[in-house]
């Protein structure tokens, strides 16, 4: 029946839920390119090996990107979507930070602010609170700092406006030079 | 071959602004043999730079000049600086727009006929009825291409998939529902091509299929020899003699070097937020309230259609992309029937955003993100949807003003936008969630998102026109009540704002005008 709506309501329950794992629940969205997504240690990128110590712009540091590679994840969670798509997003944002200072005591001082209230109201730090529900408790509170709107601006343009994604998401892109969809299946529709 | 004007030639009609209504008006006038300037403050685009991609064409296209929405509407909220969506560029607005393409109704013209008064609203009957329109709507489909009109005899497009799973569902729930008449061509038809379906309607058609201003009328203007089109020329003011004539229009080019054109006419046509802003900007000892100001009404009444969006996740792909942007619409609720609740009526114009619009869209502002939103875009390819468009009531205290202290790049005052729902402006769209979630709920949604409104495209009324000019900035001709040879050519003529897209309407009533000029001229009267 309605597979969506049960996915959604699963997710205020589903405590113990990883965001990094693949829901096998998740539809089309895993078999349109049939990969799987890897775990947050180590993800292919570009070719190569790539941990989350290397985005690593070394002054936010391994504790911090892992941090804000947590909070990219959860601001627009697709869990069959590969690490190195919120990571594309996140490194550029750190490594300018290692130039530009006021940059980086932004996501730094996010980063503190993260843990400091996932230890105030969880006891742990953000990226060890292990319930997405309850990382999103710690997010929203901090929903209105320049800090979050500037990664969650970066995270829509990097996620939803990336032509590497659209073909998962089912969005066709650029059409004119393909003769748009005049002969290409505008009225194909089998199910009405 | 486009004209060129000594800028001491006071025999001149200028038009600012180059979008539906002053592009339409310059061409209009070029045909009776009458010369314009068009000063237009955006560049000049060609079909290369038009591409199918939302953020781009919105990042090159949109007026992003300072500007501060205020009030207790959402908008204010998700958007503190972008009160509409709207275009600086030669075309404006028309470059953006979806082509859709709708006369209004009789009782659209007097609302104040129709309802009496309304608490909180400053409603008015237009002084002009659809029977004096109507032969410039047929005027204004035949120039503009729409589809499914008597006028043209172009067929609709055909039915999209996106258009389908609708129709279907306002079958179930016994609702109107048709294809929409488009200006945008079916078959090749004055020189430009037949839609290939791109679906990127809203971010410039790279075919031509649809009108728009940029390449029609301003072009067909050019070739007569009698118009010359300035871009990248912001007017400032707008001067005026002792006698409280207008005399000529103050601009900066884009190097910022500032020129007066002497005029002998100047027609106004910038959009509803800059034109009242013009107005207002052009105050002085004479009108220390900006010019055609008596009646207290320009930059009042601003309207934008009642709006909303509503978009349903189906189990099955619908590919909404691949379709016209509005490839039909529910006109059940398009009349004034107070018994619903609300006056006035709404239509629900079927239309797609792409998944980049949409993940902005979907839910606007600092709280959208997180599972549920993520989940919705993953549904993308599953969606059909609608944006509401219903007629807005008039209220006096939705206004553009001009900011106290902060000043833009031209050393112009900052617009302040202030735009708030009329209560029946809530009902009406409550209503239209309501019916909407029926209508997807009959064909088995999933889940039925409601969307808040976003910036305006439409931007109606604030220079509107009234039978006196107490009520009005203008008369049933577009010119200033207070001024003879000042004219409104644009949208901000609106008295009311009916409930169908304005763009027909703004260009019928520009074709109306230069006919009302030409004659006025040949008298001597301007
Ligand atoms: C995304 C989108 C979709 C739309 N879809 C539809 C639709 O389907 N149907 C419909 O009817 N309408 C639609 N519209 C609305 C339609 O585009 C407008 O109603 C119409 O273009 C308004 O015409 P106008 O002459 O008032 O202003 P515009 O077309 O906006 O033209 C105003 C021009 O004036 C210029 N200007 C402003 N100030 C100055 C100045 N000081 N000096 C010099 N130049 C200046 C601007 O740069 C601009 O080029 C849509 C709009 C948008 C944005
Ligand atoms: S759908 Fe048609 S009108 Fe719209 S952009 Fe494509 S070709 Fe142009």
């Amino acid at each position: 029946m309605n597979k969506n709506k049960k996915s959604l309501f699963s997710f205020g329950k589903s405590v113990n839920s990883n965001a990094d794992e693949p829901c096998v629940n998740r539809r089309e969205f895993l078999s349109k390119t049939g990969k799987i997504a890897l775990g947050a240690s180590a993800v292919v990128i570009g070719g190569g090996l790539f941990s989350p110590e290397s985005f690593a712009a070394k002054k936010i540091g391994i504790h911090g990107n892992a941090t804000l590679l947590k909070m990219a994840r959860d601001i627009y969670p697709h869990d069959t979507l590969e690490n190195k798509y919120y990571v594309k997003v996140m490194s550029p944002m750190s490594e300018a930070a290692e130039k530009d200072s006021d940059l980086f005591k932004l996501l730094a001082e996010g980063v503190e602010s993260l843990d400091t209230i996932s230890v105030e109201k969880f006891d742990l730090k953000y990226v060890d609170i292990k319930s997405e529900s309850d990382r999103v408790v710690v997010l929203k509170s901090l929903e209105a700092s320049p800090f979050f709107q500037k990664i969650k601006g970066a995270l829509m343009m990097g996620i939803y406006n990336n032509p590497e994604l659209w073909p998962r998401f089912g969005f066709g892109g650029s059409a004119w030079e393909k003769g748009g969809y005049i002969n290409r299946g505008y009225d194909k529709n089998d199910w009405i | 071959m486009s004209a060129k004007f000594d800028l001491n030639d006071d025999s001149l009609v200028v038009i600012i602004g180059s979008g539906a209504g002053g592009g339409t008006l310059s061409n209009e006038l070029a045909q009776k043999g009458i010369r314009s300037v068009i000063l237009e403050a955006g560049k000049r685009f060609t079909f290369d730079d038009i591409e199918n991609d939302e953020w781009k064409m919105f990042g090159k296209i949109s007026w992003l000049d300072k500007r501060y929405v205020e009030g207790p509407a959402r908008i204010a909220k998700d958007f503190p600086n972008l009160p509409a969506w709207i275009v600086k560029g030669v075309g404006g607005a028309t470059m953006h727009w979806a082509g859709v393409a709708m006369r209004f109704q009789e009782h659209e013209f007097k609302m104040k006929t129709t309802n009496g008064t309304v608490a909180g609203a400053n409603v008015l009957d237009w002084p002009v009825t659809l029977e004096e329109m109507a032969p410039y709507y047929e005027k204004a489909e035949s120039k503009m291409g729409v589809c499914g009109t008597k006028a043209t005899g172009m067929p609709y497009h055909g039915k999209s998939s996106h258009y389908k799973v609708v129709e279907e569902g306002a079958k179930r729930i016994g609702a109107k529902c048709e294809q929409a008449n488009l200006a945008i061509n079916t078959e090749i038809r004055d020189g430009r091509a037949s839609c290939q379906v791109n679906g990127f309607c809203m971010q410039g058609c790279k075919v031509g299929a649809k009108w728009s201003t940029m390449y029609t009328e301003i072009p067909k203007a050019e070739a007569t020899g009698k118009v010359e089109l300035r871009p990248q020329s912001m007017v400032l003011r707008i001067e005026h003699d002792n006698t409280g004539k207008v005399t000529g229009v103050l601009y900066a080019d884009k190097d910022g070097n500032q020129h007066l054109q002497k005029a002998r006419i100047v027609a106004v046509a910038g959009n509803s937020i800059e034109s009242p802003r013009m107005l207002l900007n052009s105050e002085s000892s004479m009108f220390p309230a900006g010019l055609a100001n008596s009646s207290g009404q320009v930059g009042q009444n601003y309207m934008t259609h009642t709006t909303g969006g509503v978009y349903a996740e189906f189990e099955k792909p619908v590919h909404m992309y691949k379709s016209t942007v509005v490839p039909g619409i529910v006109h059940e609720w398009k009349d004034n029937d107070p018994s619903r609740g609300h006056l006035a009526g709404y239509e629900l114009e079927v239309l797609h955003l792409g998944l980049p619009f949409m993940s902005a869209f979907l839910n606007p502002g600092q709280g959208g993100w997180g599972r549920e939103l993520a989940n919705s875009l993953e549904n993308y390819d599953n969606m059909a949807g609608f944006w509401i468009c219903g007629e807005d009531m008039p209220v006096e205290s939705n206004n553009v003003t001009l900011h106290p202290t902060e000043k833009d790049q031209y050393g112009l005052p900052v617009p302040v936008v202030y735009k708030t729902d009329h209560i029946n402006d809530t009902r009406m769209r409550n209503h239209a969630y309501d019916r909407s979630k029926e209508l997807f709920d009959s064909i088995g949604a999933l889940k039925v998102n409601n969307l808040p409104p976003y910036p305006a495209s439409h931007n109606m009324g604030t220079n509107r026109m009234s039978e006196h000019a107490r009520d009005g900035v203008v008369n049933r001709w577009g010119q200033a009540h207070d001024i003879k040879n000042l004219f409104v050519s644009d949208g901000s003529q609106f008295t009311s704002s009916g409930t169908e897209n304005p763009t027909l309407t703004i260009v019928a009533l520009a074709i109306r005008q230069a006919d009302y000029i030409a004659d006025q001229m040949k008298r001597k009267e301007i």
